[in-house]
């Protein structure tokens, strides 16, 4: 993390005499600017840079929370067909971690921590996994949680008639009819072949613990084993999810949550500063609207750390990037912390094109470092000397264009010619993505490390968005797979992420902090990856 | 006069059976469908093709379009492909929230400005008339969702007495949208009105300038009945078309407010069906958008045959 000073806030005090003039200035300027699109939201965030972190905060409000209330939050909906069915691709994200638990979750350390799995363990080789459940567990209808659920659920999310995006990750090794359950509290998934870092696979937001034989219904009922339990959803609409007091890691701190959707970036902004809602969910906030908020009376900015990380995918099947050479200059042209300070303005870590994110215990530190003139050089070699390519951006999130600008800046140096195309945004994952040969994107990191190196990386997956296809990283992939020991099998993850930064396709700039806004009242706020504490979450002066 | 509706009727069917046709290939021709938009980046071939069957888009286009056009004709707008829920319903629904919207912003709107628009036409070039004009031209050279932030920095807040977005779904009750329409009703009548005023001011200019109104001046009447009784159905005359047409760009303007405020009608509605490519609600609210602009034409027609002695007597001819 880049040095923040440490004041979580400039302003500690309230203002006395209502909201001061700067202030409704700074604001009628950011929301003006967030409705200008892209370029003169850019101009906006550019401007600003002169005192990068200062005005928005590092983290959310200290201190704890009191019992009760009701928190409020604000959360783009998924779609029109929004369902609370967690495997779904159209599952409706917020609800999910408050109505249901998975067998195992992602520790804030990158390690798989247990949820209704106390422990776990493979046999010799890794091709069973043996789970044993947590008792005492009930739903919410009353029932109690038994590995016929657990089981249940994985043949849920392997269904083809589930269609879920995690299907596609666990079919190539669990046959949904060799589960076995031989006690009401153990789950064995016997697997097709060695896998040792199985588990973490079932960390995926699509992997929450339904209840047996619930395929049809879940989607609207919700019932889970979670810390609340659903009194309302309407997809695309207000829900509302209120306290399970017999949640077996206890009752939550909250009485109860209030979901709104709304599908405006600038609603969410404004619903926030009118003291409409506590939180902005899965919402990361522009530069220019976060200082705003952050200088409201009623809300403030948390951050969630290396929240997404930003890519620049080569399509590694399209001229001039098929020639590795091409690649690697492309990613010694530029300089990642130029890119940091431009387009985030330090808010987050330089990645060096290493997608596995700092936090994760597989990550490596190692890369080449930015040196421009062999970048000509590679070039040169490669008969690409006065390369020029199209880099495509949208306003489908803020900081692209940003990003695309700074990168564009920093390869000139190296005498690259970038020409920055702006798409629309609506259709900018059907048309743009994977589809034109340089463009910009981003993901949010909380994959574990075998999920991320295989989705995304490995020749021939669906969400391989740079089409690389590279024989030794695959093998080191399952190699890695088939290594029982942890020690050596973070080595070799460690080998395939420095192949991703040698020979891969993607330009990894940065990860980037979430900018979270938030209300003043609220404390307890913790979020990172796929993982948000509904446990924990509560209000001040509630 | 019959002859004259009969023909307005049958070329206002013209109109919407063309629009039908037309907002059907456009919405083919934008990239990507239904399926790959609903799933985003989890559009997965596998995910995709699933989806596509399960919402009948393997069928050809033209044969869908026939499917529709069969049933609308029979009253029956099909069913949404993302929710699956009967479009007719759906957008009736939205429908009955953006119409507390119109209802509000029409007469405000029209009140409001056709008084300042006489006001400024009578005191011409003194200074109600500079003020008035003033301030019309900046609210018609402002975009309808910059009014609508600054309604919203200011009275939501600033001065927090009106909500910045409405929380509620399409469902809620007349009670619980009411206190969030003043905002999204004032940006729209803000913008609309600058039209209307200027119409308005104009034709009372020159219809105060006309002999006949000279005429009642010397015959000792009144200013206020001059105004009332002669000046003002000829005045009405031209503004009139204009607040039909305002009225029917407040369909469109209705759209960009609504998203603004987050605000459950017919333009939000519009704007995730064609974000999501889903094409039977996109028909049936583009269906809606002509009849609303046909009817309102078809109304100021109308309205001015019964200000316009002329046209009346003249057999329906208008010019």
């Amino acid at each position: 993390m880049p040095p923040f000073t440490s004041e979580t806030s400039h302003r500690t005090a309230p203002a006395a005499a209502g909201l001061p003039r700067r202030s409704l200035l700074t604001t009628a300027a950011a929301i003006g600017g967030a409705l200008g699109g892209s370029a003169l939201l850019s101009g906006c965030s550019g401007a600003a840079s002169a005192s990068p972190t200062r005005a928005v905060p590092t983290r959310g409000p200290a201190g704890r929370p009191d019992r009760g209330g009701t928190l409020r939050i604000a959360r783009p909906p998924a779609s029109d067909a929004e369902t609370l069915d967690p495997a779904s691709a159209l599952s409706a994200y917020e609800y999910l971690g408050a109505l249901y638990n998975r067998l195992v979750r992602m520790g804030p350390d990158g390690t798989v921590a247990p949820d209704l799995a106390e422990s776990w363990e493979p046999d010799a080789k890794a091709t069973t996994w043996t789970f044993r459940l947590r008792r005492g567990v009930t739903f919410h209808d009353g029932r109690a949680f038994t590995s016929a659920d657990a089981a249940y659920t994985l043949r849920h999310i392997l269904d083809t008639a589930t269609a879920s995006p995690q299907a596609p990750v666990l079919s190539p090794l669990v046959d949904p009819k060799r589960l076995r359950t031989p006690d009401a509290h153990t789950l064995v998934v016997p697997l097709k072949s060695p896998h040792a870092e199985f588990p973490s696979l079932l960390t995926h937001y699509n992997c929450y613990v339904v209840p047996d034989g619930s395929a049809r219904s879940i989607g609207r009922t919700g019932i889970g084993t979670g810390p609340f339990r659903l009194t309302s959803f309407a997809a695309a609409g207000p829900g509302r999810v209120t306290a399970y007091p017999d949640h077996w890691a206890g009752r939550p701190v909250l009485d109860a949550i209030d979901f709104y959707s709304v599908a405006d970036m600038q609603a969410r902004s404004g619903a926030l500063l009118a003291g409409q809602v506590d939180l902005l969910s899965q919402t990361n906030l522009d530069f220019a609207t976060a200082r705003v908020i952050a200088a409201s009376d009623r809300a403030t900015i948390a951050r969630a750390e290396n929240a997404q990380w930003y890519v620049l995918p080569m399509l590694t099947t399209e001229k001039p990037f098929t020639d590795v050479r091409v690649r690697q200059a492309m990613k010694l042209a530029y300089d990642p912390e130029h890119i940091l300070k431009a387009a985030l303005q330090g808010a987050g870590t330089a990645g060096w094109d290493n997608p596995v994110p700092p936090n994760d215990p597989a990550h490596t530190a190692a890369h080449p470092a930015h040196d421009p003139e062999k970048a000509r050089h590679l070039l040169k070699k490669a008969g690409y000397e006065r390369l020029a390519v199209d880099l495509y951006t949208s306003s489908y999130d803020p900081i692209f264009t940003p990003m695309a600008l700074a990168y564009q800046e920093s390869a000139g140096r190296a005498g690259i010619r970038i020409r920055v195309k702006t798409a629309a945004a609506d259709s900018y994952y059907t048309q743009i993505w994977m589809k034109k040969p340089l463009m910009a994107t981003y993901w949010y990191t909380g994959r574990p490390v075998d999920q991320l190196l295989n989705q995304v990386f490995r020749g021939g997956s669906s969400y391989n968005e740079t089409a690389w296809a590279d024989k030794e990283f695959d093998a080191l992939l399952d190699r890695a797979r088939r290594e029982t020991d942890t020690g050596r099998r973070r080595e070799l993850y460690g080998q395939a992420q420095t192949l991703v930064i040698e020979r891969g396709g993607a330009i990894t700039p940065m990860f980037a902090d979430r900018l979270v806004g938030i209300s003043r009242k609220v404390r307890g706020y913790a979020e990172h990856g796929f993982e948000f504490d509904y446990l924990r979450i509560g209000l001040k002066g509630a | 006069m019959l002859t004259f509706l009969v023909r307005r009727v049958v070329s206002a069917l013209g109109t919407l059976l063309l629009s039908s046709v037309l907002v059907f290939l456009a919405v083919q021709a934008l990239p990507g469908d239904v399926a790959t938009q609903v799933l985003g980046r989890d559009a997965t071939p596998d995910a995709v093709a699933a989806l596509r069957k399960q919402m009948g888009l393997d069928q050809p286009g033209w044969e869908r379009y026939g499917h529709w056009i069969n049933g609308a004709l029979h009253g029956d707008f099909g069913t949404s492909l993302v929710t699956t829920k009967p479009v007719g319903g759906e957008v009736a629904q939205y429908l009955g929230n953006s119409a507390l919207i119109a209802v509000v912003t029409i007469l405000f709107a029209v009140t409001g400005s056709l008084v300042l628009g006489i006001v400024a036409g009578l005191y011409r070039d003194r200074w109600p008339d500079h003020l008035i004009s003033t301030v019309s031209l900046i609210g018609m050279s402002v975009p309808e969702f910059v009014v609508a932030t600054v309604l919203v920095l200011a009275f939501s807040v600033t001065v927090p007495v009106l909500p910045a977005v409405v929380l509620y779904g399409p469902g809620a009750s007349t009670g619980q949208l009411l206190p969030a329409v003043w905002l999204p009703a004032a940006s729209l009548a803000i913008v609309m009105a600058a039209y209307i005023v200027r119409m308005a001011r104009t034709s009372v200019i020159d219809v105060m300038a006309g002999e006949y109104v000279t005429t009642a001046r010397l015959k000792g009447l009144s200013t206020w009945r001059v105004v009332t009784r002669h000046a003002l159905p000829s005045a009405l005359l031209p503004t009139l078309h204009v607040i039909a047409l305002n009225v029917a760009w407040l369909v469109g303007g209705v759209a960009v407010v609504e998203n603004v405020f987050n605000y459950p009608g017919i333009g939000k509605l519009m704007l995730s069906s064609v974000q999501n490519r889903d094409l039977p609600v996109i028909q049936a609210i583009a269906l809606i958008s002509a009849v609303v602009y046909v009817v309102c034409n078809l109304a100021a027609d109308l309205g001015s045959m019964a200000l316009n002695p002329k046209l009346r007597t003249r057999g329906g001819r208008i010019r």
